[in-house]
């Protein structure tokens, strides 16, 4: 009984610790898979940076209105060194991902594998929603200086609505590039959309009736004279 | 490289001519209802001016889809008896053609210059198409300095309403003034006088695919006279009537257009217009006189309306453009009632170099920053109506010569802005 409940305990002891000689290669192998991703992680960052400062990239955020935002957001860093820092955590990711996979877990393997798969998903959704906030940002501008400059009632009303839109647009695309609740976004942005539309228009045809009244009538009147009101040439 | 501006008939047709002393060109797209007239004008001019001299007109055609082409083809000018002149002795050759490159006023032109080069003419002119106003008496102020006095450059100086022309005397005038140190009274008047050598000149340079051949090529043409140091002068021709401009083109669109191709060329030239510190005044031919100011429209509450518009809607591009000097002092003239607005004029030259600094390094999209001068440009003409309402010819002139001290007197204040 002695004999036999020693013998399995060696067993169990021999067991662990084959099991920590196996795995510890691995582990070795991960840690300094690890410790070379963020090496590299790291040169990425001041690359892509220095690069970005060549690029007058932080001018050109500044110009599309990106720099505001991220002031408004008090986030202090130029937004060459925020995209210095994305690509470091996504070397490193990627590399801890890599470094997982070499400690031979089945689980972890299948998690990684799915990982990579979505990766060109998150990254298009990303370049979504940047695209569609730099739209947003310039056609709403676009749209405040031709309303004021056509002396159009409410310019920011308009352009607000202008950036709401986009704004809305590029989300909805974002979460169906993801494909999370694909069916609910679809209809959520229908509903959205179809919900600002029949609200302006209640606003405008009841709460609103002599305001829209005004304005159609100028319109009719602007259709019926010259364009230039003035009588002499600006030009 | 002119071979290359001259589509397939035109160098054959140009051997057949011959070389000629005279060109003028005529820039067209659509113009059959005016055409005709201009034609007129300029063929009566060669042979009361010029009978003796081999003249051509050409027609550089932007692709007209109405009957201009064949309107310039037909037209004769039958009685010569009625302008008092003989038959022109060479006659007067003509060529239509189509010009090659970016739809404009500016790759029209540059098929002029590559024909005047290729028929060595000593002395050419450029006229609108639209011009209602043109006399054979143009051609002779046009042509004339470049041809018997030896200069290279013509500028058209017209009489026109004290109102008329608010982007010229409130921009464009002052600063390439003051860039450039000529007088030049109307920079981008659209009828030039020039030498062939100058034309050959314009056509060196590379800037055939830019805004210049699209809007841009008057006040090109001015600056790099001036710049390139060509003699330069100006010719008084009148009144300037021309057909009605379309309704649809907005004030917006073309001031943008207007103020970006002069400010380019302070890009451009940088180092020549910090140099310049004075102006000088250029020489002037023809016989001034004035012209009636009969009372027209002007809407001063709708402008300011929209200036205030600007200073409360556009105020987060403004601030991003000015100085919080300059920022704070527009927006402390939003309280004036319209009859007694007033946008002073050094603030105004404040507001022009702010944003000429802000174009060189550009905080925004270019077309946004200058579509946001509209309501401030505005202001400021209001402000000039206001302040002219009962002014003559003269005193508003002198109006205009005080803003263009002002000009001046600022350019340390543009250079430390253009810098900083």
């Amino acid at each position: 009984m002695g004999a036999s409940f020693s013998e399995k305990l060696l067993a169990a002891l021999n067991a662990f610790f084959e099991g920590v000689v196996r795995f510890l290669p691995g582990l070795l192998a991960a840690l300094l898979i690890l410790a070379i991703g963020t090496v590299i992680g790291w040169l990425v960052k001041v690359a892509v940076r220095r690069t970005l400062a060549v690029a007058r990239f932080d001018h050109f955020c500044d110009s599309s209105g990106v720099s505001q935002v991220l002031n408004k957001a008090d986030i202090r860093a130029t937004p060459s060194s925020l995209m210095g820092s994305l690509f470091f955590w996504l070397v490193f990711a990627s590399f801890l991902m890599a470094g997982l996979s070499a400690l031979e877990v089945e689980v972890i393997k299948r998690l990684i594998s799915e990982f990579f798969l979505y990766l060109p998903r998150i990254l298009a959704a990303l370049a979504i929603l940047l695209v569609g906030f730099l739209l947003a940002n310039f056609v709403s501008r676009a749209a405040l200086l031709a309303s004021v400059n056509a002396n159009m009632p409410s310019p920011r009303l308009i352009s607000g609505v202008v950036k709401f839109l986009i704004a809305i647009l590029a989300f909805a695309m974002a979460l169906e590039q993801l494909e999370i609740a694909k069916s609910i976004v679809i209809a959520a942005f229908i509903i959205s959309f179809g919900a600002v539309m029949l609200g302006l228009a209640i606003a405008f045809g009841l709460g609103g009736r002599d305001v829209a009244k005004k304005v159609l009538e100028r319109q009719i009147k602007d259709l019926d004279q010259p364009k230039e009101r003035d009588g002499f040439s600006h030009i | 490289m002119d071979e290359a501006l001259l589509p397939a008939p035109l160098p054959e047709r140009l051997s057949e001519i011959g070389p000629v002393d005279i060109l003028v060109g005529i820039p067209s797209f659509n113009n059959a209802r005016t055409i005709g007239h201009v034609v007129r004008a300029i063929q009566a001019g060669f042979a009361k001016y010029f009978p003796n001299e081999r003249t051509l007109l050409l027609n550089s055609d932007g692709g007209s889809t109405d009957d201009t082409q064949e309107v310039v083809r037909t037209t004769t000018l039958s009685d010569y008896g009625t302008i008092l002149a003989a038959h022109p002795v060479h006659g007067v050759h003509r060529i239509v053609t189509p010009y090659h490159g970016i739809p404009g006023k500016g790759s029209a032109l540059r098929t002029v210059f590559a024909v005047a080069k290729a028929a060595g003419a000593k002395a050419c002119a450029v006229v609108d198409a639209d011009l209602r106003s043109i006399t054979p008496e143009w051609l002779d102020l046009l042509i004339s300095p470049v041809f018997r006095q030896g200069f290279d450059f013509v500028a058209p100086l017209y009489r026109r309403h004290k109102y008329d022309g608010t982007i010229t005397n409130s921009i464009v005038y002052p600063l390439t003034r003051t860039l450039f140190g000529k007088r030049v009274r109307q920079p981008i008047g659209g009828d030039f006088g020039f030498s062939g050598r100058l034309a050959s000149h314009f056509l060196e340079h590379d800037v055939w695919h830019s805004d210049v051949a699209r809007f841009g090529i008057d006040i090109w043409m001015t600056s790099t006279a001036i710049t390139s140091g060509y003699q330069v002068c100006q010719s008084f021709l009148g009144a300037k009537i021309h057909d009605v401009k379309d309704p649809g083109v907005d004030l917006s669109k073309m001031l943008t257009q207007v103020v970006s191709s002069v400010f380019s060329l302070m890009e451009s030239h940088e180092q020549l217009w910090k140099g310049v510190s004075e102006t000088q005044t250029v020489p002037l031919f023809g016989f001034e006189h004035t012209v009636g100011l009969e009372a027209i429209r002007v809407d001063v509450g709708r402008m300011v309306g929209i200036f205030r518009s600007g200073a409360r809607d556009l105020s987060a591009i403004w601030e991003r453009i000015l100085t919080p000097e300059t920022f704070s002092l527009v927006q402390n003239l939003t309280g004036t009632d319209d009859g007694r607005f007033r946008f002073p004029a050094r603030l105004w030259v404040q507001v022009v170099y702010d944003f000429a600094a802000a174009y060189h390094h550009p905080t925004m999209n270019r077309d946004h920053l200058l579509r946001s001068l509209t309501p401030l440009y505005l202001g400021r003409t209001a402000s000039f109506v206001n302040e002219t309402a009962d002014a003559d010819a003269g005193q508003v002139e002198d109006v205009i010569e005080g803003l263009c001290r002002e000009y001046e007197s600022m350019k340390p204040y543009l250079v430390e802005r253009w810098d900083g």
